[in-house]
Formats: C-alpha cells, structure tokens, sequence
C-alpha cells in the first residue's frame, strides 16, 4: 500500500489584484513517487511548489506533508520542516557566492544538525563534482551548479525533493546529467516533484499533473 | 561553520567588503577628526584670547581702596575706560601732593596728567620677587602670563614724561622642570609697535608711546636720555608702540632698568596676569548672590573650578598686601565668546556625525539589499529569521570596527592637523576618542544594516527566490 507524502484538499491561492493562481487543487503525492507538475508558463506550477516548500502559503484549503498539517506552521516552524524533511532545487540554481561547492552543500548541513565534511563530499562525489568541490559558484559551469544544489538538497537526506526547473537554463548535455541524477534518485525510492514545462522531462516522471489557468486538467 | 562563512563572505568579496570599510572609515575620520577639534576649541581659544591682554589686574591693597574727597570718588584704582581699550591706564595718585584738588578729575589718572610734576614715591608697592611665587599657586597652570609693572616718572629734553617699567621676557622655573616663559613680548601681543620690542638684556633701548614720539618728534632708531632719580640713560628707540591706553604717553623699558633708574629695585607697582578661566555659569552666579545657598558638593565644584573671581583670589592671597581684580568685561567677553565658538564647533561635528551615520547607513543598505536573493536562500535552505540576522550584524559590526579603527587613527591625524592649521599649536592627546571610534564605527554601521537586514528578511522569499 503506498503512504500518501503530500496531500493538498480543496487548495486555492490569490494573488493580490485579484489574480487566481492556483483554483481547486486536490492532489496527493505518494511515497517515492517521481511527480511532475506540467503546464505552460502562468498556469500555476511554480506556486504549487511554493505552497509545498512553505515559502508561500494558500488563500484557502488544506496543505498535508508527511503527516503534518502544515497550515498551521508560522515562519519559523515552516524553516525547521524544511530543513527537516525537504531539499529544494531551483531553476536559477542559487548558491552562495563566496562559498566553495562543498560549503555551499555543509552550510545545510549546518543548518540543519552538525557539519560532516566526508559527507558532504561524498554528496558531491555521487553527483561527480568531487573534483570541483573547492572551486566557487562562480568558477562552475551551470550544469556543476544545479550539480551542487543538487548535492546540498540531498545532503540531509529529506523525504521530498522539489525541484523548480531544474535544467531550465541547462544545456542538452547538462540537462541529460541532472536527469539522471533525478531517475537514480527516483529508483532509489526517493519522493520528487518537479515542475517543468518539458514534456520530454516530463515523460521520465511516474506521474505527470497538468496544469491550466490554475485548475488541475490531467493526471497521467 | 559560522565564523568560516563569515571569514569566507569577507575575505572573498574584498572589493565590497573594502568599500564599506572605506565609507565608515572616511566618515568616522571626519567625525574623529572635528570632535577632536571641538574638544580643543575650549582649550586653544582660551589661550589665543589670552593673547589679547590681561584679564586679572594685581595692585597694592592700600591703591586700591577708594578715597572720597566731598563730591570725588578719588579712586586710583582702574579706570573703567581702561578696561574697554580706549581710555587711559590705571595712574595712582598722591593726595597730600596734589595742588588743587578741584581740579582733579574723579580718576586718579587724569590727576596725573594735570599735574606731572605728581610722583608715586609715597605709594605702597608690591614686592617683584613675589610674582614668581604665582606658579606654585592652587591655579599655577590656569596662570597663562604675569607682567609685573613698575610706573614711574622721569624728565626728557626737560620735560616730565610717565616710565612705565615691565618684564619684557621672563623665565621661572616650574616644579614640572620646564621654564615658565612670560613677559609683556607674551602677553601684548595686541599691542601695535612699528619696529620691535626693546632687546632682551639691552638696557639702553625702550619703547616709545606713539603720542610722546609725536610730542618730542621721536623716530624709530633715534635716542633720547631720560633722567631718573638715580641718574640717566641714553635709549635707544626700538619701536613705537600704540596701545590706546596711556602707555601711548609713556617710555617703556625693562623693569629692571627702570627700578635701577629710580631706586625701586625689587618693587613693582601693579601687574597685569592672564589667566586661563571658566566663564561663569549658573553656579557661579548662585555663590555670587548667596554664598550660603551652595550644597556642600556644590561648594567643593565652584572651589575647584576656575573662575575668574576664584583665580583672582588664588593670586591676592600669594602676593602679601596686594588685591587682585578680575578685568570682568575681557572675562565675560572672552567667556561668552568662547563658549558660542564651543558651541559652534561642537554642532558642526554634531551634524557631521549625523550626516556622516546617514551615509554610511546609505550605502550599508544598498549593499545589504543586494545581497536578498541570498538571504532569501539561507531562509529557504533552513536558516532561522534569527540566525540571518546575527550573521549580518556580525558581519557588518566587524566591518564597522575595522572601519571605525582606521577612522579614529586617520580621525586623530587629521584632528592634529586642524588645530595645528588653526591654532598653530599641538592637539592634545584624545586617547578615548581614538578607542571610542571602533565602537562609533560599529555603532553606525549596525545602526545602518538592522533596518535593511530585517526589510530583507520580511522580503516574500519566494519571490526573492523565482524573480517574480
């Protein structure tokens, strides 16, 4: 029987000026299953992922993470869940400037619980960017980029990975290295959603959610 | 983890870092600097304006007290036209000599001027080897100049003329080692002499009052004998000298020689001492109307705080039968001149503290707002609102210290230069402003970030995050 990880009932979201972003949306997202969230641009995947991430919340309805009600988290509980139990990756794979690519991966662990340095180069080295890990953000292409998100998303071993785009400013090569990573990652039970406007992308995914004009259209 | 990523985030990003370092650096510099400037206003004024004369004058007890003669108030004492620069000098005056007392004036020196065969040879005089004694006194270091002063008459081309007898330069030493250098060279220096002061240790060349030289059609470098009671020298003119006062009518030289010249060795008639004072201030006028009305501790203050009349009685009781007046109008001028450029100094480095801490929190600010996106991604990758916080203000207090550090040393430079520029003389050492000036440094660029930090941390985050 597969335990339900994301459970989203009768979930809406405003904007102010009267914008609906998100209309409806029942979903449930199931213990390591490979989601994506598909749909063309403004159709509301990025702020799907938003409420699940807890950096934005819903105007309305009922957001449930592991169990955990998640509506009635403030700010600071939202920080400590998902630092917990989340690893995010982002379209414009945001990493600290001044810190080298295994910093970038021990400042979450920092944050999270303590600092292990073999770990977080063991993290690199399963995403082969070992031979970069000393060289900072701006010293990587792109592709080792998203690489190093990837390995400080994973460093805490969190139940769900939500990923923003993740190879929307890749190259086919790189793109093809991240999402690789992401099938290892789904074969090896790990929960992701990812949100992506590629429908070949969206093929590698089990399950594919579309979205139009805020409203769910299609599960596939 | 956390000093490394401070480590990290300053000395990876240098040029940023170096730039707010160099805005709090500049500004705490020229905070330093004019506060230093402020500091010295007090101190370097006072003495500048000590170089415009005396403002305490020492005279016999028995001079100064008033005599009335049935509608005159005899008074040798001082003029009060003296006092404002344009009338003449203090001139005792002896009664039993004078020959027609209606026609004296109600000043002694106008007495005299009717009558110059008067001589002071009766009149009471201060010992010159007492005045020495002034820098030992309670208020030694508040004593800026004495100008022991012998007035006497002699005859020149047959006419009767004032001698006026000073320290032209003098050295005494002083418990501290040093000499204390003093003379009517240091203490008039507002009075204007075509030519120069008589030489020091030359007994044979005076100065001349600008009224007799014009009498006696005396010129620069020329000679004149002047008779005394025990003989004659021949002076040379070494300067013509216009004071407004009766010095104007007056040949001036060296005590030395004209106590020699009249048999007064050691004696001095009256002396004229600048003083460093604190004008005075609501306590001082509380003891003025009511002594009796002063707390004990507030007693102790105004005795230990130099005003004028405190000063003034410092000296009366050094020098044996003498009464030292305060010069109130130089006093009060002086004090409330002093204090209005106090003040005046002291709101420029106000406004210059002010402006500079608005700048500095301009471009701490602008360079905290840049970094959102990355106070955003600490927020979205875990980091408590509490701990972004402390790691900015940590960061930007160090900032602020180094800032505040090289602020305070090139502060004390350029503070030295400024009262060297107007003052023409040393600042005085501000040990406390230069190890105030780290914590000023840390104080204004805390100040300058807490706001923007905590703007960047209300910041919707995901919208940092996606560009939206």
């Amino acid at each position: 029987m597969k335990t339900p990880v994301v459970i989203l009932d009768q979930v809406d979201k405003y904007y102010p000026k009267g914008v609906h972003a998100l209309r409806e949306i029942n979903l449930q997202i199931d213990q390591g299953e490979w989601t994506a969230v598909m749909g063309p641009s403004g159709s509301g995947k990025t702020t799907l992922l938003n409420l699940l991430d807890g950096l934005d919340r819903p105007t309305s309805g009922r957001i449930e993470i592991l169990g955990v009600d998640t509506n009635r988290f403030g700010a600071d509980e939202w920080t400590v869940f998902r630092r917990e139990h989340i690893g995010l990756v982002f379209q414009q794979f945001y990493l600290i400037p001044y810190l080298t690519a295994l910093e970038n991966v021990m400042l979450a662990q920092y944050y999270h619980s303590m600092v292990d340095k073999k770990q977080a180069m063991r993290a690199l080295e399963r995403i082969g960017l070992s031979d970069r890990a000393r060289h900072l953000p701006s010293q990587l292409s792109g592709g080792e980029q998203q690489r190093a998100c990837i390995a400080r998303a994973l460093i805490n071993a969190p139940k769900i990975i939500l990923a923003d785009e993740p190879t929307g400013n890749l190259d086919e090569e790189n793109e093809k290295t991240v999402m690789d990573i992401f099938r290892e990652l789904d074969l090896e039970g790990q929960t992701i959603v990812m949100v992506t406007h590629n429908p070949e992308l969206g093929k590698l995914a089990d399950r594919r959610i579309y979205l139009e004009y805020g409203r769910v259209t299609a599960f596939h | 983890m956390f000093w490394r990523i401070l480590f990290d985030s300053i000395v990876r990003r240098k040029k940023r870092k170096g730039l707010a370092i160099l805005a709090v650096w500049i500004g705490i510099s020229l905070v330093v600097g004019l506060l230093m400037l402020s500091l010295d206003t007090g101190d370097k004024m006072n003495l500048e304006l000590r170089s415009f004369g005396a403002n305490i004058k020492v005279m016999p007890v028995s001079s100064s007290i008033p005599v009335t003669v049935g509608d005159y108030a005899l008074t040798p004492s001082m003029d009060s036209s003296y006092l404002t620069g344009r009338g003449a000098s203090p001139r005792p005056v002896i009664l039993s000599e004078a020959k027609d007392l209606r026609s004296f004036g109600p000043l002694g020196l106008r007495m005299s001027r009717l009558h110059p065969k008067i001589t002071p040879r009766r009149l009471s005089y201060l010992e010159e080897s007492d005045f020495p004694k002034l820098k030992e006194i309670f208020w030694r270091n508040n004593i800026m100049g004495i100008v022991p002063r012998l007035w006497t008459e002699g005859e020149v081309n047959g006419s009767t003329v004032p001698i006026l007898g000073l320290w032209l330069e003098r050295r005494i030493p002083t418990e501290t080692g040093e000499d204390f250098v003093t003379g009517a060279t240091q203490l008039y220096k507002h009075w204007s002499i075509r030519g120069s002061w008589p030489s020091r240790g030359d007994e044979r060349t005076c100065l001349m009052g600008v009224e007799l030289a014009r009498r006696f059609s005396v010129s620069l470098g020329d000679t004149l004998e002047v008779k005394g009671q025990r003989g004659s020298i021949r002076f040379q003119v070494s300067g013509i000298v216009s004071t407004g006062t009766q010095e104007d009518s007056s040949v001036i030289t060296s005590l030395d020689t004209v106590q020699r010249l009249t048999g007064l060795e050691g004696k001095v008639s009256e002396a004229d001492v600048s003083a460093l004072t604190t004008p005075e201030n609501k306590l001082a006028e509380k003891y003025r109307l009511s002594p009796q009305s002063l707390a004990p501790v507030e007693y102790e203050r105004w005795s230990c705080t130099p005003y004028p009349e405190n000063v003034a009685s410092g000296i009366q009781d050094a020098i044996p039968n003498s009464a030292a007046r305060v010069i109130r109008r130089v006093s009060e001028t002086q004090g409330a001149v002093l204090t209005r450029i106090k003040g005046l100094v002291f709101f420029l480095a106000i406004v210059t503290l002010i402006s500079c801490s608005l700048s500095i929190m301009g471009i701490l600010a602008s360079a905290v707002l840049e970094r959102r996106p990355e106070v955003a991604l600490l927020q979205a990758i875990g980091a408590e609102r509490s701990h972004v916080l402390t790691f900015f203000l940590v960061e930007v207090a160090l900032l602020g210290i180094v800032g505040g550090f090289l602020g305070g040393m090139t502060g004390s430079w350029i503070g030295q230069e400024l009262v060297q520029a107007i003052f023409a003389s040393k600042a005085n050492d501000h040990l406390a402003l230069v190890i105030l000036s780290p914590f000023l440094g840390l104080g204004v660029a805390s100040l300058g970030s807490l706001r923007p930090v905590l703007q960047a941390l209300g910041e919707d985050t995901a919208q940092v995050l996606h560009g939206n």
